[in-house]
């Protein structure tokens, strides 16, 4: 597998970095070539940066980009809108050369150059396609089995999907196929792929956030699921943190809410502390103690093929 | 170059059409929502009135309308232009404006929290790209705008 940069982007770093060492932890643990590196900057942010000045966003993002081709290494990111900036800009300058000739008259001011020739992948894509199911699989010391998830997407994992490129952006099937390798149940609901809402947390309209919160939230408080699995620091955000606001409130949902590295690190055999999940708001405990639970118990099989043993043989 | 422009036949087009209200977020859960409405002021050369509204604020750019079209459009066009036509004028939601001026002075949106990277166990943060960022924006703002002010006293 080719080397590949992690691209942490502010958020993970700045609030969460409880994430990262989830994320560390299991690209670690897989033997994946991962490296860090010195230089980037904000990716940057669309609903802040993009909707002040449009061309210190492209500019900003190929800055980025240009710190990967230059390494010959791919990008890779735990955060969806890390990913869905950097290669919204890519899409844009590539198919503009007057752009790309531009943009790269002002980088090579500060040395750099813009080709677009590594690949940028999110975490989830990443694991589905490049390091695949079977591998996953192979890595598993304890699965899923019997437990109940709702995947959460995050919008811009797959969209716009003429630059990213990675999954169906309106029926995206990974992230599912991701939860059926660790064995868990990924169930359907209506408002799986909606917006998780946090952006207008960041407009100051923060009830407004909660109201979006709430939809999915309400949903599945009805479904039952046993967790709400998702990769995104954002949609994180929007479903730890301010699902913990909602429950101070007396408003409980009880959904807690696991980032992909969460799981698949517990199905390694990693601790819930070594993961850091003690960093999560809302309390990942009664997940825990139902998987615990559950795969202390003989699985079907193993129970039916120990009462075939005991009951009276004819031989 | 880098200016975003709005294609009024698109525009045209999606004022007639209105199949994204079924799978807008924004549009089945705020009150008021309405993207159309502000296409049907563009086109009638009334944008003006939404500069101060919320509701350009309330697309989630969540893309959702740019993949269902069936001409590739999507009505956070509109809601894009309108929101970079406003901060020319420089309004804005006061967080969106603390949000570029930390961008602009660092960088990043935020720091890497050293106490809680040690007792987690992180490794110390790479460097940021800061100086090399500042550089390059002072380059673009001359490009764009010629000399800054500081730089114009100079
Ligand atoms: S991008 Fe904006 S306008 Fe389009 S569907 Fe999403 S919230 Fe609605
Ligand atoms: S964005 Fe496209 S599909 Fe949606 S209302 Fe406009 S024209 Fe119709």
């Amino acid at each position: 597998m080719k080397e590949f940069a992690v691209f942490w982007g502010c958020t993970i770093q700045a609030r969460f970095p409880f994430l990262e060492k989830s994320v560390r932890v299991v690209l670690k643990g897989m033997n994946l070539p991962f490296r860090d590196m010195d230089g980037f900057t904000c990716c940057p942010e669309k609903s802040l940066v993009n909707n002040i000045d449009h061309g210190l966003w492209l500019l900003t993002a190929a800055r980025n980009i240009s710190l990967v081709d230059k390494e010959a290494v791919d990008l890779v990111s735990p955060c969806t809108g890390c990913v869905s900036n950097l290669a919204t800009a890519k899409g844009e300058i590539l198919s503009n050369p007057r752009k790309e000739g531009e943009i790269n008259s002002l980088l090579k001011e500060v040395g750099r150059e813009f080709k677009g020739t590594s690949r940028l992948y999110h975490l989830v894509p990443f694991f589905h396609d490049e390091v695949g199911i079977q591998k996953i699989k192979q890595s598993i010391k304890r699965d899923f089995s019997g437990m109940r998830f709702a995947v959460h997407y995050g919008c811009h994992m797959m969209r716009p999907s003429h630059s990213l490129k990675n999954d169906d952006p309106l029926e995206p099937k990974k992230f599912d196929n991701l939860i059926r390798a660790l064995g868990g149940e990924s169930v359907e609901y209506s408002t799986k792929l909606m917006c998780c809402g946090q952006g207008l947390d960041r407009v100051d309209q923060h009830d407004r956030a909660l109201q979006m919160a709430r939809v999915k939230l309400r949903e599945l408080k009805n479904t039952g699921v046993d967790a709400m699995a998702l990769c995104c620091p954002s949609c994180f955000l929007q479903f730890d943190n301010n699902q913990h606001l909602m429950e101070k409130e007396g408003e409980r949902f009880n959904v807690p809410v696991l980032y992909l590295t969460d799981l698949m690190g517990l199905a390694m055999g990693y601790t819930p502390q070594a993961l850091g999940l003690d960093g999560h708001r809302v309390d990942t405990e009664p997940f825990l103690k139902k998987w615990k639970e559950i795969s202390s118990r003989p699985s079907a099989a193993a129970a039916f093929s120990e009462g075939m043993k005991k009951e009276g043989s004819f031989i | 170059m880098f200016d975003i422009h709005l294609d009024f036949d698109l525009l045209e087009k999606c004022n007639r059409c209105g199949a994204c209200y079924d799978i807008c977020p924004s549009c089945l859960n705020i009150d008021g929502y309405d993207p159309r409405a502000v296409i049907k002021d563009i086109l009638n050369g009334n944008a003006g009135r939404w500069l101060t509204s919320v509701h350009i604020y309330q697309c989630l750019e969540c893309h959702h309308c740019l993949e269902i079209c069936y001409q590739n459009y999507g009505f956070e066009n509109a809601m894009t232009a309108m929101r970079l036509r406003a901060a020319r004028q420089g309004i804005h939601p006061p967080q969106v404006r603390r949000g570029w001026d930390m961008f602009v002075k660092t960088s990043r949106l935020g720091e890497p929290s050293l106490a809680a990277r040690k007792k987690l166990g992180l490794p110390e943060p790479r460097e940021s790209g800061k100086e090399e960022f500042l550089k390059l924006l002072e380059v673009y703002r001359m490009r764009r705008h010629g000399p800054s002010p500081c730089l114009r006293e100079r």
